[in-house]
């Protein structure tokens, strides 16, 4: 009896140890908890991957990033979509009307595509349905498929094929400071939040 | 000695790169499909185990606490939903999952006859409403748990994982109630009663009470 009560308190040991792991100290319990603890505590640079879109010329994302040396809140989207980034695209919306009101905060848009079936063209009409003001808000896709995992494994994106064509993917703001560095990762929800922390890390705040 | 072998063989097939992305495809499939089969893979393996490794092994699972206490560890794990999108995403996580898995399945099989009703019901206790409760988080969270799935996939998985654990908890009950009936045959019952069977009944309980071999006889 005296080996099983050893056995049982060795393996409570083991069991807390990866339960404590798996859930980053008893902090998160899902992987979308996980990526945007992580990024908070060590920011991702963005990767090197060629971009371009209408009235951007093909470049790096790291030069774009850098570019201006702006805070950048980016989203991930697909001209198709029919769900969740409408919800984005009004939240874009919002807090493009908030940068003009206020065009010194060194804020700014980009929204990235991760559908290789949007081409530049699909990437213009979507802009220009959602009235999206170029200097605030721009709209880029990858060179290729191969680049585009590339961009959404750094950042942790994941993209799942959906039955119609569709696509389900973790819908998040992430903010990119002025060094092209994936700082922050909100919710939705948290648009203002997330504005007011870019305008912070504008502003020389500290992350 | 052809079941661990073939035990053995299908552990391997179900880490195949096409059938482990086939099995993982979907959140159901991934919890009630892939991770059963690795249990019993498992499981059959372990019931080839030497009967000096048994002896060995049973010296530290009295009663088969230390076997069911791990088995209801790794499930409390198993159901944290980061673990189903780690394992999707990185191999070596779905690699220890999958040797957890074949350690949980042989610990069931050599814990599960010595435990006894009062530590299987205790075991069952815990776990069922575990898995009982996730499955509802799984049907009622309005957001996706997991990156990796669609959320259609966690309520169907959600709905599962009730009807299982009713299911388990049903089952055990009514293997329960039929053992106990066993016991004590009435005299109306169109089992003939012999001799051979009252001596393997009494045979039987006996074994359950002193419970100190590692004999796995079948009774009829």
């Amino acid at each position: 009896m005296m080996r099983t009560v050893i056995a049982c308190l060795l393996l409570a040991l083991g069991g807390y140890a990866g339960a404590a792991w798996l859930t980053h100290g008893f902090q998160v319990w899902t992987a979308e908890g996980a990526r945007r603890l992580e990024v908070a505590l060590a920011p991702v640079p963005a990767p090197a991957v060629p971009v371009e879109g209408p009235a951007v010329a093909p470049q790096s994302l790291p030069q774009l990033l850098a570019a201006g040396s702006a805070v950048t809140i980016v989203d991930f989207f697909y001209t198709r979509c029919q769900t969740v980034c409408l919800a984005l695209g009004s939240t874009f919306q919002q807090l493009q009307v908030s940068l003009q009101a206020d065009p010194g905060a060194g804020v700014t848009l980009l929204s990235i595509s991760f559908d290789p079936r949007d081409s530049t063209p699909d990437l213009r009409a979507y802009a220009a349905r959602l009235r999206a003001d170029p200097r605030h808000w721009r709209f880029v896709r990858a060179a290729d498929a191969r680049e585009t995992a590339r961009l959404l494994a750094a950042f942790q994106v994941t993209v799942v094929p959906a039955p119609h064509g569709d696509f389900e993917h973790n819908a998040a703001l992430l903010v990119v400071d002025q060094h092209g560095r994936l700082v922050r990762v909100f919710d939705i929800a948290q648009q203002q939040l997330a504005l007011d922390y870019a305008r912070h890390l504008a502003s020389g705040g500290r992350t | 000695m052809t079941r661990p072998l073939a035990a053995l063989a299908a552990f391997f097939i179900l880490l195949l790169p096409p059938v482990r992305e086939g099995l993982e495809a979907s959140m159901s499939l991934h919890m009630l499909v892939q991770a059963p089969l690795l249990a019993l893979c498992g499981a059959v393996l372990a019931a080839a185990l030497p009967a000096r490794w048994r002896e060995r092994i049973d010296r530290w699972n009295a009663h088969g606490i230390a076997g069911l206490f791990a088995v209801a560890l790794a499930m409390a794990l198993l159901m944290v939903p980061r673990l189903l999108d780690l394992a999707v995403a990185d191999l070596r996580v779905d690699l220890i999952k999958a040797a957890i898995l074949l350690a949980c399945g042989a610990a069931l099989r050599v814990s599960w006859a010595r435990a006894g009703a009062l530590v299987q019901g205790f075991f069952l206790g815990n776990v069922l409403p575990m898995t009982g409760a996730i499955g509802q988080l799984y049907q009622d969270s309005p957001l996706r748990l997991c990156n990796a799935y669609l959320l259609d996939d966690q309520v169907r998985l959600g709905q599962a994982l009730v009807g299982a654990a009713v299911l388990a908890g049903v089952g055990w009950a009514a293997h329960l109630l039929m053992k106990a009936d066993q016991g004590r045959p009435s005299p109306g019952a169109n089992v003939p009663i012999d001799s051979g069977l009252a001596a393997r009944i009494v045979w039987r309980t006996s074994r359950r009470s002193l419970d100190n071999t590692n004999m796995e006889t079948r009774i009829p």
